[in-house]
């Protein structure tokens, strides 16, 4: 049994502690949003917030969340269903292609934009390591600068 | 309607006893042909009324438009429904949403990629034969950048019909003349009176009503919609991380299975050594031999199966590909280069009695590509249930509708079942790249589901599995040779390619009948240089057999061919002393179409400015996919070697444009995948297998490397070309010129750099030290 929270709500799971976050998350919750894209901590499509860093949930062994705070980009939204600043740029840029890489995305601008509010462009290289394979690296980079400049004005 | 046949089989019939008007009308290009007679008869089902094969309208005024073409990152769904919308006279909001039809109608055929025929154009019987097959058999397949150029003008039509309907029924419930009605923004309005009436409201009425055999398109004037860019429809659903792919399919008693294939392509399994153990590890329900060739573990969690796949001794039964590598490869190709008898697919002029009555020398280069895989971020999966009563249902995140039906059918009889119906639902694609029209993994997914009737069984195939034992992009070799004539241009120009045959390996995967290697055109596609005024010109092609399985790989033969002849192009530039943009204007001024485009990216580009040493530009175009594209990459080269990519001009006449702004991410998107390729990727062999296995040692280009992009679109006027491909096509052979402007060398195979690590998922790439 692993208690931790997940987007603000609590849960407790019965399953092997050895099991990735990843798969706690798809199999055993259905939160389908963060996704299986190399198992290696290398693309990013797994990324989820924990305690507010951005983390590989493929290599994240759910044991080691007990009692932390899980965001998976089902979290984003507020209470009214209203994208978060991040989406919305996201959704402004048309930023998307085929959309499988970008919840990893979005989350990891997240916690970026947490820590750095104006990032420049060097941050953004050596933050946002993720892939896209159909190649959506512009408009990312455009709407994390949108985001930004959204986030500098609220 | 039990006594009495429905117009479309009243017609059908007519036609097929010979009817010379009947098959006039049917075999023609309006409504009746291209929609109504193998579509539906509109149906009202509770609150919503289904108008025609590609149109649903709800009481409450939702509209469901169908797109019977997979959403993989294109943004065709957005693309289709917008023409549906710009006839039907409704605003571009969230009331319109887009399904994928389940059921295969013939109307939604995808007979343009064989027939080549524009269905505005496509009249007379033999198309209407050629329709006929097609649509029976269901081919509905998405590729070839083909989906607007085939639906784009039934889909309006389908629009049109349907706002004639819905007038029709106003006029009907407000009994005044349908001449003195209106539509605008989903009402239908009688402007002397005032009245107005929804489309939601009169739908059901407007359904069951003859539909019109010719409904008046609207003239471009009157466009609100087509060639303003558009938000794309499934964006809000991606972004929130909602489930619409095939990976994210959830089903009442799920089953999660992984699956081992041979490292040596096409090597039977021998005996699963520790079959009995993995049996026994939790969580486990099974462990199956998949046509003898596959094992796959089936378990209560995808982590589990894997984990127990992971435990799995299999042995494999030698094959004759065990030893080879990717030298090997290479020297199969280089021999093929010297064949004596390839096969001829063009021959323009004479080019041997061009070559031997120069007094110029030849020049001849040979060109090379390694394998690629496609890498699509949503790993191999499908979803398939065999029912205690006989019927099946798949979820596939696929390319091809008919390759899920088939590779169920496969599945379950290597089960023994006979499945009484198959019902196939085709979810967004993470990604596809030529990679999803194969029907194997639905296949092995039914296996597994006839061993465990009533429960749905999910296939994931582990990322390693899909960069190891995918279905690859041919690796590939040309010899090129031309004689320039006295004003420097080729006077002679032959080109032999040798490669794999996609086409062979592809049909023998998925088809009853195979055409074999020879004449396949995606071979050579990109090797031709029909726009260029070159008087003799000859193309051949030698196909090498191997071991490893070649798949349909974004934009085929383009992705190896025009690096090659763009590439031997400005080598022949250099020869005659030219700049390479001027050359290319000299060999286009036959081709105003090219040489606008052409024009535009160097004007873009600011061609023939100051670079800076170590920076460099180069140029290509290419005619693809009924688009011209043209390309310039700057790049800089650092004193350690380091290649960066810094810009890409890119100016595309993709002919009329629905959605602007799609075209646009199409060519970015298309760049990326391109510059991947021409800097990042290979696939290796060594003793058969292929050493590469995930994103550390295949890999991807990342936000750090890419390029800054800067496209135009060019407008012709023409009708639509396609999108999809035409964006990579160029850019290989265009940063290979900017790389010899920058460094004098001249590198003439992909990769064209190695690629080094950094730090962790950043990586640089760096040109070999043996480049010449």
């Amino acid at each position: 049994m692993v208690e931790f929270v997940v987007n603000g709500a609590s849960v407790s799971v019965e399953t092997d502690s050895s099991k990735p976050l990843l798969w706690v998350l798809r199999e055993d919750l259905e939160l389908l949003g963060p996704k299986y894209g190399c198992g290696i901590a290398q693309c990013g499509a797994c990324r989820v917030l924990i305690d507010g860093v951005s983390s590989f949930s493929c290599i994240t062994p759910v044991g080691s969340v007990a009692g932390a705070s899980v965001v998976t980009v089902e979290g984003l939204a507020d209470a009214e269903g209203r994208l978060s600043i991040i989406q919305q740029a996201w959704l402004d840029e048309q930023v998307p292609q085929c959309g499988y890489c970008q919840p990893g995305f979005i989350i990891a601008v997240t916690a970026l934009l947490e820590s750095t509010p104006r990032p420049t462009d060097t941050d953004i290289d050596e933050t946002i390591t993720n892939i896209c394979r159909c190649g959506t690296y512009p408009r990312i980079r455009r709407a994390i600068h949108r985001a930004a400049a959204m986030l500098a004005e609220r | 309607m039990p006594l009495l046949l429905s117009r479309r089989a009243f017609l059908l019939t007519g036609a097929a006893l010979g009817g010379t008007a009947l098959v006039a009308a049917v075999g023609g290009v309006g409504y009746l042909a291209l929609v109504d007679v193998d579509g539906l008869d509109g149906y009202v089902d509770g609150d919503r009324a289904v108008l025609n094969a590609f149109l649903t309208i709800h009481e409450d005024g939702r509209v469901v438009v169908n797109v019977p073409r997979t959403e993989m990152g294109q943004g065709i769904h957005t693309g289709l429904a917008m023409v549906v919308a710009e006839e039907l006279d409704i605003p571009f909001d969230d009331r319109i949403s887009v399904e994928f039809p389940v059921e295969p109608l013939p109307a939604y055929a995808s007979w343009f990629n064989v027939l080549q025929q524009r269905p505005e154009e496509a009249s007379g019987p033999v198309v209407w034969i050629g329709r006929r097959v097609l649509g029976l058999l269901g081919f509905i397949a998405t590729g070839a950048s083909a989906s607007t150029m085939a639906l784009w003008y039934p889909m309006r039509l389908a629009g049109a019909a349907a706002r004639q309907m819905l007038l029709a029924a106003g006029a009907a419930r407000l009994g005044v003349p349908v001449n003195q009605l209106t539509t605008a923004d989903g009402f239908v309005r009688h402007e002397a009176s005032g009245q107005s009436l929804s489309y939601g409201e009169l739908a059901r009425e407007a359904s069951v009503l003859p539909p019109p055999n010719d409904p008046p398109l609207k003239p471009a004037s009157d466009w609100r919609l087509i060639g303003r860019s558009q938000p794309r429809v499934d964006l809000p659903a991606k972004i929130r991380g909602e489930p619409v792919f095939g990976m994210d399919v959830v089903q009442p008693g799920l089953l999660y299975a992984s699956i081992r294939h041979a490292p040596v392509f096409g090597a039977q399994v021998a005996r699963v050594v520790n079959e009995a153990e993995v049996r026994t590890v939790a969580g486990v329900r099974d462990v199956a031999i998949i046509d003898g060739r596959q094992v796959a573990v089936v378990a209560e969690s995808w982590w589990r199966a894997e984990q127990a796949a992971q435990r799995l001794d299999i042995e494999w039964a030698q094959t004759d590909g065990d030893g080879i590598n990717s030298a090997e490869m290479s020297a199969r190709l280089q021999a093929a280069l010297g064949s004596d008898a390839p096969y001829e697919n063009i021959n323009d002029g004479d080019v041997e009695a061009s070559i031997a009555n120069s007094s110029m020398s030849v020049i001849e280069k040979t060109y090379e590509v390694p394998f690629l895989t496609h890498a699509c971020m949503e790993p191999m999966n499908a979803t398939v249930i065999v029912r205690e009563d006989g019927t099946a249902e798949a979820w596939v995140p696929s390319q091809s509708p008919l390759g899920v039906r088939t590779g169920v059918q496969r599945g379950t009889e290597w089960g023994s079942v006979e499945p009484t119906s198959i019902t196939c639902n085709i979810t967004m694609n993470g990604g596809a790249f030529g990679r999803r029209g194969d029907l194997d993994v639905a296949a092995q997914a039914a296996f597994l589901a006839t061993r465990h009737r009533g429960r749905p069984v999910k296939l994931i195939w582990s990322r390693e599995e899909d960069v190891g034992r995918g279905l690859y992009r041919s690796h590939a070799a040309a010899r090129l040779r031309a004689v320039l004539g006295p004003d420097g241009l080729p006077s002679a120009y032959d080109a032999l390619v040798a490669a794999q045959s996609v086409i062979e390996s592809v049909a023998g995967r998925n088809l009853p009948f195979n055409p074999g290697p020879d004449g396949d055109r995606l071979t050579v596609e990109g090797g031709d240089k029909l726009h260029y005024a070159i008087p003799n010109r000859r193309i051949r092609s030698q196909h090498v057999a191997s071991h490893v399985p070649i798949g349909l790989w974004r934009s085929n033969g383009f992705s190896f061919n025009t690096f090659f002849t763009e590439s031997f192009i400005d080598e022949c530039a250099l020869a005659a002393g030219r700049d390479p943009l001027d050359y290319r204007r000299a060999l286009l001024r036959n081709s105003p179409r090219h040489l606008t485009v052409l024009n535009r990216v160097a004007e873009m580009a600011g061609w023939g400015s100051a670079m800076a040493p170590g920076r460099g530009r180069g140029i290509a175009i290419e005619e693809c996919y009924r688009s011209v594209v043209a390309q310039v990459a700057e790049v800089t080269v650092g004193e350690d070697g380091v290649v960066t990519v810094d810009r890409v001009f890119c100016a595309i006449d993709v002919g009329m444009v629905i959605n602007p702004d799609a075209v646009i991410a199409q060519m970015e998107g298309g760049i990326a995948f391109g510059v991947t390729a021409a800097l990042m990727s290979s696939i290796t062999l060594e003793s058969g297998a292929v050493v590469e296995s995930n994103f550390h040692d295949f890999p991807m280009l990342r936000l750090a490397n890419a390029p800054e992009i800067e496209v135009t679109i060019v407008d012709s006027g023409l009708p639509p070309g396609g999108a999809g491909e035409p964006g990579i096509v160029p850019i290989a052979g265009a940063i290979a010129n900017a790389l010899q402007a920058a460094t004098g060398r001249r590198i003439r195979s992909l990769p064209l750099t190695t690629t080094e690590t950094i730090a962790e998922r950043r990586t640089r790439t760096v040109l070999p030290t043996s480049a010449v």
